[in-house]
């Protein structure tokens, strides 16, 4: 489903971000990326959504050289890939319905079947009164879950979850974390960044750990 | 393209207008003082356009003569002008024309005793009837019965009709450059305009495209909103210009000594027209603006 071959990454003139990263997530896995801020994770994603493109290497999603993909090909990649950002990046001026609603709506999802499963996936995450509210009005945890709301509500093939539970209490992580299992166990690739420890404690998942852009 | 985003990407644009209303109705203020000055110069020429046309179409000629014609010269110049477009009025002659003088002067007629011999000529009337504006036949026809003997000189009243044909020609190219900087103008008010909504939602854009957005679907709204902008803007200014205009048909007396100006407002289809056009503005002015974000 996801394959790097030797993805290097660099800003400018600094340290690379990601340096040789190879690696494959065959469907239906579920992975932690995992190490210390800084180690290039959030790039790691990136690359593998195509919000930026490796320096030098090549990526592959779902069967896709990410290096030299169409500006059609990404959009349709894109709504096969369900993104939880560590910055929620939520519309501050849009109700949560409509944050909810924006990556059915870029498909072009007939507005019931739009309100159905919007309503549905704030149901399934605790959300159903904060539909009209502004991300703004919502708590740090709030915030979150509505990110991931809008990552699951279409169903992707693979959710890539940057930091989930960075602003969870621990019964929310938990039950964010057993979420994400669900969702996992419902046929989706999903691939979670985060460098907490805790998180990791006791998980017979693979682990890829990142150290100032290497794999270790 | 499917209902469902037409009804999103028409949302979209009334949001964006919605939202950014300041910038909106600043943009559009300008541009109603730029359309409404292309649309006073339309008017305005249209009207002189088809005033002068109207001119050009019954033409008067005056045939003067040399003393008191004779029967058979009248008569034969009626028969030359036979194969001429031509209607003829009544012969004047020269104690005809003393007379309606004499008529005009009213009370000042005495004047006219103190003259020996009566100065005025005979004179024959023509009217051509097909139109003739751009036409050289008035000059042909003029020239032709000038050489005729017993004609002392033959005119057209409407000989300035002419001159002022050829200076229309010049402020159609006069108005060709002015609409087109008018035109250059509100092109560049839209593209600034939509210009500020994109840099407003350049998030959102972002969060679009993350989300899986085609290019097009996230420039859609933007070609709308600046489509309903130009359409506004040229909507407005046509409103303006048809009160001024009423207010001055209604107001202002434009008789001016010799012809009594008709001003007609812009036809349904030259509205139309107007409409259009500022609609296309609006949307090239969008193209533009989106052209030049998308490639950063
Ligand atoms: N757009 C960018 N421009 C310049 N440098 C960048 C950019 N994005 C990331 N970097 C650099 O790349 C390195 C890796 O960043 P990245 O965000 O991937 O780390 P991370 O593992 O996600 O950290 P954290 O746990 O704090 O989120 C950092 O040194 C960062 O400064
Ligand atoms: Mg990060």
């Amino acid at each position: 489903m996801i394959r790097l071959f030797h993805v290097y990454k660099s800003f400018g003139s600094k340290n690379p971000a990601l340096i040789d990263i190879s690696l494959t997530v065959p469907k239906g896995e579920f992975v932690f990326v995992t190490g210390p801020s800084g180690a290039g994770k959030t790039t790691l994603l990136k690359i593998i959504f195509c919000a930026e493109k490796p320096t030098s290497g090549h990526a592959l999603v779902d069967g896709r050289n990410l290096t030299r993909i169409k500006d059609g090909e990404l959009s349709s990649l894109r709504r096969r890939i369900g993104v939880v950002f560590q910055d929620f990046k939520l519309l501050p001026r849009r109700t949560v319905f409509e944050n909810v609603a924006l990556s059915l709506e870029v498909m072009g999802v007939p507005p019931s079947r739009i309100r159905k499963k919007v309503h549905q996936t704030l149901r399934y995450l605790g959300l159903a009164d904060k539909e009209g509210y502004y991300p703004p009005q919502l708590s740090g945890g709030e915030q979150q879950r509505i990110a991931i709301a809008r990552a699951i509500v279409n169903n992707p093939l693979i959710l890539l979850a940057d930091e989930p539970t960075g602003n969870l209490d621990y019964d929310l992580t938990m039950e964010i974390m057993a979420l994400l299992k669900e969702i996992h166990t419902r046929g989706t690739t999903v691939v979670v960044a985060t460098h907490s420890q805790e998180l990791l404690k006791g998980t017979r998942r693979r682990i890829i750990a990142l150290h100032k852009g290497r794999m270790v | 393209m499917k209902i469902i985003f037409f009804r999103y990407f028409v949302r979209q644009a009334m949001r964006n207008m919605v939202e950014n209303r300041l910038v909106h109705l600043i943009g559009l203020g300008t541009m109603v003082i730029a359309f409404l000055m292309f649309d006073a110069f339309i008017l305005i020429f249209v009207n002189l356009n088809s005033w002068t046309q109207e001119q050009g179409r019954s033409l008067t000629m005056s045939i003067y003569f040399k003393g008191e014609p004779e029967r058979a010269v009248i008569e034969n110049i009626k028969k030359e002008l036979l194969q001429y477009p031509v209607s003829i009025t009544d012969f004047i002659s020269k104690d005809d024309a003393l007379k309606s003088l004499r008529k005009q002067l009213g009370e000042k007629a005495g004047l006219l005793d103190g003259l020996g011999e009566n100065p005025l000529p005979a004179s024959l009337e023509i009217i051509l009837s097909r139109d003739v504006s751009g036409d050289s036949l008035p000059y042909e026809l003029k020239t032709r019965l000038e050489r005729i003997h017993g004609i002392d000189e033959v005119q057209y009243s409407q000989e300035w009709v002419e001159k002022f044909q050829a200076i229309m020609g010049a402020v159609k190219i006069i108005g060709l450059v002015f609409g087109g900087l008018l035109f250059l103008a509100a092109l560049f008010i839209i593209t600034n305009t939509v210009k500020l909504t994109i840099y407003s939602r350049k998030d959102e854009i972002e969060i679009l495209k993350l989300v899986g957005a085609t290019n097009r679907f996230v420039k859609i709204p933007f070609l709308i909103e600046g489509s309903i902008q130009g359409f506004l803007g040229g909507s407005v200014a046509l409103i303006v210009l048809f009160l001024v205009y009423v207010a001055i048909i209604t107001k202002v007396d434009l008789s001016i000594g010799f012809a009594s100006l008709d001003i007609i407002f812009l036809s349904p289809q030259f509205i139309l027209l107007l409409l259009l056009m500022s609609s296309i503005i609006g949307f090239i002015g969008s193209t533009v603006s989106l052209g030049r974000f998308f490639r950063i």
